[in-house]
């Protein structure tokens, strides 16, 4: 899963292919190639295909099948529309709208991987108690647990999807104690390990803060605290 | 402004300290606004001497206060003064926090304070005579005038307790003769208040008068007489104008109201204050630690804020930080180094004054984070860690953000980010928009946030309803408990029962106090 997902992210934002081959081609093949072509990095569905070249359904399945035998155009996965077949010329790569972007692999979120290098995050910042972003990517690029490079923003968009899990905390360096090792004024980053996830909250902890039927509940009516289940149930006296 | 399950919950607040009768009257004036006496009567269909003890019961209580206005009486009559009964949203649900209240007191001044103002929150407005009576029956005759009052100085010198604010305040009027309870008045160009607002304001004693204890318990009396002989004789005279017109029930309950002698109360704004202080400095303790609880807690001592709500921020020296923290248990070892890296982590600004810097923190955003908090944990059991990410995401950028933007960030599919957006949405916990583009073949686009405001009335208005719900709960545990007085497991499963929802309701109040007092 990790190799996959290596390779699809080295090479998943869409690049430009230097100079285009022009091969020769039966008529219909050729008249379909250059439009798939000309969408370059965005693909096209095959319904547009044939309301674009006005061939019939036939003929469009046909050229499409020779011409991904003879390698010249791809099937990709929409992320939108996974049942929506889009094909692409294989010079170019899908770009972002249509693969999801870095973190997905063969259209899905590639989650195993996108786990393992938050652990390594984690890891890192628990290590130096706090650490900014830099430090947490020249960490990840020297344990060589991966064996491509991140780019310094997708390592901080990893971080702040833990600050929003509330595993990591984002704080201003104040420069002395924890982190004498970081200038004065600059964003770091500090585990939470302890009291990390949602904080139970007054109102979350009665079964009305999250009751679905809070709504239909009365003191007189069918739904009522008297005769409220989940009452019974958190005052133990479902006996 | 409180939605319909806090009414709701006044009013059986009300109607469990005093009875349905009173709760009835009070309701009125809660979902009415400001009425006259005859109004009460004819909305609440009682007899004039029932809306008579009830109002003398709300305002002893500190529950309603009266004020008058000018009216004229028929086209270009004369004007003539009318008197009007507001209900205090405020203080009727400050009376959940009587425990808190006494906790405060019992922390800071000890059990004797504690005992003289339990006299306060069970009967309203006592005057000193009336409260040394009660704590000398309470002691059996043993307890001494002097020790009384000693206590009772204390009390008012640590603004625990205050002086009653005045009975009828008369508020002066522009042209304008027909009086609404919504009618708005600018005050220096800048602030809008209501006319109710007004009244509290205009009722309200000087903070010099508010908060002067009893010196001398001979001289201060026969002093206090004499003012409040003037003060009774300007509105007597205002009073005697309209003698002949008024009904007899309204003038017994005026003369309650201005009765000469000096009447004290529990001081409700001092208690909020202390609350909201205590939730900040929880608040900070949990995340930046006990050092900082310790610096928060002695800026906000060293300031002079009165209420709660306008105590946004704090200023204070660094001289008066260190001398605060200095004389709390654990400050005595920090230096100043160290108090100024707190200040540094809690983000206070610095100023420059001709006395020198000047340190402010902001409380509101201690508050906000709190607020948030309560919030994503019940996003967080309601609807799951997705929609916690969610929800914490839109939290932090407070601005409409786009579909593709949140499941990016996020790390979540299109469509998983997409069903619990419109699942969050369908629940009013988010605001979203459409955009028609027609952009590489999207046409629409849709963009999402939390609308604070709106979601903010939302859950109080829930917690409310729940603290409806767990009082009702109590009540029926109660009836329970009665009837099963031979089952030994059912009582004490009731007991447990009790004290489960009591305490809930105790930690409820704290949310509660969190979206509407602070």
């Amino acid at each position: 899963m990790q190799n996959i997902s290596a390779v699809i992210m080295m090479s998943g934002t869409g690049k430009l292919p230097q100079k285009r081959k022009v091969p020769a081609l039966p008529e219909n093949e050729k008249k379909l190639y250059d439009l798939i072509w000309s969408k370059e990095t965005l693909g096209i569905w095959t319904a547009d295909m044939k309301k674009e070249t006005g061939l019939s359904n036939n003929a469009v399945t046909k050229a499409l099948k020779s011409l991904q035998s003879k390698g010249f155009i791809k099937d990709v996965v929409n992320i939108h529309n996974k049942a929506k077949k889009i094909y692409m010329a294989v010079e170019f790569e899908p770009s972002k709208e249509i693969s999801g972007g870095t973190w997905y692999s063969e259209g899905s979120l590639d989650l195993e991987f996108i786990t393992i290098l938050r652990e390594q995050c984690r890891l890192h910042v628990e290590r130096l108690k706090v650490a900014t972003l830099e430090n947490v990517w020249q960490f990840i690029r020297d344990s060589k647990v991966f064996y491509i490079d991140f780019s310094l923003q997708q390592i901080k968009e990893i971080m702040s999807a833990m600050v929003l899990d509330k595993e990591l905390e984002e704080l201003i360096s104040s420069g002395v104690g924890d982190f004498f090792h970081i200038r004065a004024g600059r964003e770091c980053y500090r585990s939470l390990k302890g009291r990390d996830g949602p904080k139970e909250g007054f109102f979350s902890a009665v079964p009305c803060g999250v009751c679905p039927r809070i709504n239909e509940c009365s003191p007189d009516g069918i739904i009522s605290p008297n005769t409220c289940v989940y009452y019974q149930k958190w005052l133990g006296l479902d006996y | 402004m409180v939605g319909q399950q806090g009414v709701r919950y006044t009013i059986s607040l009300i109607a469990t300290h005093f009875g349905d009768v009173v709760a009835k009257v009070c309701e009125c004036l809660i979902r009415r606004g400001s009425l006259s006496f005859m109004e009460v009567v004819r909305f609440t269909e009682l007899h004039k001497g029932q809306v008579k003890d009830c109002l003398l019961v709300l305002i002893q209580h500190n529950c309603v206060q009266a004020f008058s206005i000018p009216k004229t009486v028929g086209m270009g009559g004369a004007t003539k003064p009318v008197t009007l009964y507001m209900a205090i949203f405020d203080n009727i649900i400050h009376r959940m926090r009587f425990s808190k209240f006494l906790q405060i007191v019992k922390e800071h001044l000890g059990n004797q304070c504690a005992e003289l103002l339990e006299g306060f929150l069970q009967h309203g407005r006592l005057t000193f005579e009336l409260l040394y009576d009660r704590a000398s029956g309470l002691s059996g005759g043993k307890a001494k005038r002097d020790d009384v009052l000693a206590t009772f100085n204390k009390l008012v010198h640590a603004h625990y307790l205050e002086r009653c604010p005045k009975g009828d305040p008369f508020l002066e009027s522009d042209a304008n003769d027909e009086v609404s309870f919504v009618r708005k008045r600018t005050r220096s160009g800048e602030k809008t208040w209501t006319i109710e607002q007004e009244a509290i304001i205009a009722a309200a004693p000087s903070d010099a008068d508010r908060f002067s204890g009893i010196l001398n318990l001979m001289m201060d009396t026969e002093a206090d007489i004499k003012h409040i002989k003037n003060d009774s004789s300007l509105e007597v005279s205002a009073g005697n104008k309209r003698k002949h017109e008024a009904l007899e029930a309204e003038e017994e309950i005026q003369n309650t109201i201005n009765t000469i002698d000096v009447l004290w109360r529990a001081n409700y704004e001092k208690f909020v204050q202390c609350l909201k202080k205590k939730t900040c400095v929880a608040n900070v303790r949990s995340r930046f630690g006990l050092d900082a609880a310790i610096v928060l807690e002695a800026m906000i001592e060293s300031s002079d804020h009165q209420n709660a709500r306008t105590m946004n921020s704090v200023s204070s020296s660094m001289s008066s930080i260190i001398e605060s923290v200095r004389g709390k248990p654990g400050g005595l070892s920090m230096t100043l180094e160290h108090v100024r890296t707190i200040l540094e982590q809690l983000e206070c600004q610095v100023c420059t004054e001709e006395t020198g810097a000047l340190y402010t923190v902001g409380l509101k955003d201690i508050i906000e984070n709190c607020q948030n908090d309560e919030v994503e944990s019940l996003v967080f059991k309601k609807y799951g860690k997705e929609s916690y990410r969610i929800f914490r995401l839109l939290i932090k950028m407070g601005q409409l953000v786009p579909m593709d933007q949140i499941s990016d960030k996020t790390f979540l599919e299109k469509k998983e980010a997409q069903k619990i957006l419109c699942k969050l949405w369908k629940d009013d916990y988010l605001d979203m928009e459409k955009v028609n583009l027609n952009v590489r073949g999207r046409s629409e686009v849709f963009l999402w946030k939390v609308n604070k405001k709106v979601l903010w009335e939302l859950v109080l208005n829930d917690m409310f309803h729940t603290a409806l719900n767990i009082s009702q709960k109590i009540a029926q545990v109660n009836e329970e408990f009665l009837l099963s007085n031979a089952d030994v497991q059912k009582l004490e499963r009731l007991r447990r029962a009790r004290l489960i929802l009591e305490s809930s309701l105790l930690k409820l109040d704290d949310a509660i106090m969190l979206f509407h007092d602070f």
